[in-house]
């Protein structure tokens, strides 16, 4: 029994990072309003030029992860300038991004010959004699750099959209981005550096499936995990550590799945595989009733495209 | 001229010295701008195309023999074309009937999914006569179709959940209780993950040589809901609450009533363009029959404006580029993925063409 929690709550971190990243990815452009439902595809171009950037230029892993923030920040631009610039409606502007995403990464993948090819990617972080130690060594000292950032991550997130003046601009351009400008903040640069920071947090949520988890890049690999970081969003309201509690919890079920098969309990495989998808649809049921008259948390001006001259 | 520095003027888009960009929103669109501005955003895209194609390798002098010549008037490919237009008109109606109630229906593949297992059950079960199966299958396929699709509906209306992330997150489990059904009582006896072939009397026979019967379901589909739309008591209704869901209430439309009913259209359209992959392209349920069609659906609701009859039309044009891609695929060896990088681009044009028609841009000096 003990051995069976060691391992479920070793293997939690490593599923839990891409959710934890890519939804505070989404808020930070979501509470500047702008709608972002791009994760999947992002996430598909963080984890193919960070395989990509590994296999056809031997980068040590951290470097190839930082190559997929980076591609994935640039492709965001696409979609910033679809939904900014020219105020395209903001869901089928996503919708066609993660198209355009999932027809890129695979036709990347296949011209340079990256698919299918297994690397060794990024390991645990050496902790030496700690590692052994029973229980709490494959917990807390057998996981990657990258795990270990996640905290950090978030607690900068949190801090620069809370307490500095970039945080307050982004937060008023989506909640009253008529009152933001008249302030004299600009909408379309805040709103296009929000898109922007956060796309590359969705890229190294990619970029650690292809290289820290699965340590190879195969078409559609994320199989979903963008989705599911969207509707972390709406499970953790727009909160960067509620989203990093939703994350750990999906994490947790997604781990305990392979551990309760191999442990000999008799499941229907697939339809335990549908608990993340019930679960999140019952905390948004829940959410929806138990805070029905409580004030929202959602960004005021979310999904509307900005247009100034409509100004009186 | 600097002129940024006036106060009060709209400097959006400001520069100096060459005058100034200023943006208006235009108080009414003329249908001749509207249709210069689709014409010409398709235009930029299957040129953006063409450089894309020629880049990866088709000689710039074989794209229209391609694309026109060997996709349209080849039959086995014109055949092919017409194969793949009747799902895809199917999933671009079914978005399209779900956004004229503002509802965003991206729940279209899990509704294929319950398509395809609701005709199949009947297939299974050998319900009724033979001369009778198809259209048993055929109402099977829409009634769990359109139930699959009253979940996110009834979840929207009465509890406020928002049904992007609902029918997105239905999908999912769509897929995994098919994948239940094809790896456990439905697996067929050689062992493999897909149901047993359905019986000839189960397939969905060729009208004329060349012409499945799938297209003409989807034609006959469009052809009633251009009059639903266009002459109907409801189809008004449907305009009223797509300009304002508050307005129409005022006015006395049932807007729930409606949007829900709309929904479970919407669900049963999904649910027949998965009966018709089962049964005249697959002959049987597979794993990943239904997979591709949900965005694409989407994206033909949207260049579609949401109307039945355009919707028809891009579906076809949909087809062709698909059929046009697979011919390059084996002549050229160019990914299909390329295909969908096609569609992607185009979309996006004509997404941000939008922007043209519905503001005015200004060079003033």
């Amino acid at each position: 029994m003990l051995q069976f929690l060691v391992t479920w709550l070793a293997t939690t971190p490593s599923l839990a990072v891409p959710y934890a990243l890519g939804a505070v990815g989404l808020i930070l452009s979501e509470r500047a309003g702008v709608l972002n439902l791009t994760a999947e595809g992002l996430m598909l171009i963080g984890a193919v030029s960070a395989a990509g950037a590994v296999l056809s230029f031997h980068a040590p892993p951290l470097l190839g992860m930082a190559v997929g923030m980076a591609a994935a920040a640039f492709v965001s631009l696409l979609f910033a300038a679809l939904v900014i610039t020219f105020r395209a409606n903001q869901v089928i502007a996503g919708l066609v991004t993660v198209f355009f995403c999932q027809g890129l990464s695979s036709l990347l993948g296949a011209q340079f010959g990256w698919t299918s090819k297994a690397f060794s990617g990024l390991g645990p972080v050496p902790f030496g004699p700690l590692a052994t130690i029973p229980v709490l060594g494959p917990i807390v000292f057998g996981q990657d750099l990258v795990a270990y950032l996640v905290v950090p991550i978030l607690f900068v997130v949190s801090v620069v959209l809370g307490r500095t003046r970039a945080g307050l601009n982004l937060r008023a351009v989506g909640e009253n981005p008529e009152a933001a400008d008249a302030a004299g903040v600009s909408v379309p640069i805040t709103r296009f550096l929000a898109v922007i920071a956060g796309s590359a947090l969705i890229g190294l949520a990619g970029a650690y499936i292809s290289v820290a988890s699965v340590k190879i890049w195969i078409d559609d690999m994320t199989a979903g995990r963008g989705w599911i970081a969207v509707a972390l969003v709406i499970f953790a309201r727009w909160n960067p550590w509620r989203a990093l509690f939703g994350a750990v919890l999906f994490g947790a079920i997604q781990a305990i799945i392979p551990k309760l098969a191999a442990a000999g309990v008799m499941l229907p495989q697939y339809l335990v595989l549908t608990t993340p998808y019930l679960a999140t649809l019952a905390v948004m049921i829940w959410v929806s009733i138990a805070r029905r008259h409580a004030p929202g948390d959602e960004p005021g001006a979310l999904g509307r495209p900005y247009v100034r001259e409509e100004r009186v | 001229m600097a002129e940024a520095s006036s106060p009060g003027a709209p400097p959006a888009g400001a520069s100096r010295g060459f005058g100034r960009l200023t943006i208006e929103v235009r108080r009414s669109v003329s249908p001749q701008l509207r249709i210069g501005a689709l014409a010409g955003a398709i235009a930029i895209g299957l040129t953006i195309s063409a450089i894309a194609l020629v880049l990866a390798g088709v000689p710039a002098s074989d794209l229209a023999q391609e694309f026109i010549v060997a996709t349209l008037f080849d039959p086995t490919n014109l055949k092919a074309v017409f194969v793949q237009a009747a799902p895809l008109v199917l999933v671009g109606l079914s978005a399209a009937m779900a956004f004229r109630v503002r509802f965003w229906n991206l729940g279209i593949e899990g509704q294929m999914i319950f398509g395809g297992v609701g005709a199949t059950a009947v297939s299974l079960a050998h319900a009724g006569p033979d001369s009778t199966r198809l259209v048993a299958m055929f109402v099977a396929a829409m009634l769990a179709g359109a139930a699959w699709a009253a979940i996110p509906a009834a979840l929207k209306l009465l509890m406020n959940v928002n049904e992007i992330i609902s029918t997105l997150l239905l999908n999912y489990v769509a897929s995994d209780i098919l994948l239940h059904l094809l790896y456990g009582v439905w697996k067929d006896q050689d062992g493999f993950p897909h149901s047993l072939k359905y019986s000839a009397s189960e397939l969905i026979p060729d009208i004329l040589p060349g012409a499945n019967g799938g297209l003409v379901i989807a034609a006959a589909a469009a052809a009633l809901l251009v009059v639903v739309t266009a002459r109907s008591r409801a189809g008004v209704y449907m305009r009223f609450v797509s300009a304002s869901p508050s307005v129409a209430e005022a006015l006395g439309v049932p807007v729930r009533p409606l949007v829900f009913s709309t929904v479970l259209l919407s669900g049963a359209l999904a649910a027949v363009a998965g009966f018709v992959v089962a049964s005249s392209q697959e002959g049987r349920l597979t794993q990943s029959f239904y997979q591709g069609y949900g965005v694409s659906g989407v994206l033909i609701g949207f260049l579609a404006r949401n109307n039945p009859f355009a919707a028809a039309i891009v579906g076809v044009l949909m087809a062709t580029l698909v059929i046009a891609g697979q011919n390059l695929q084996v002549f050229y060896g160019i990914p299909q993925s390329m295909v969908q990088l096609i569609q992607a681009v185009i979309v996006m044009c004509v997404a941000a063409s939008d922007f043209l028609t519905v503001h005015r841009l200004h060079w003033a000096r």
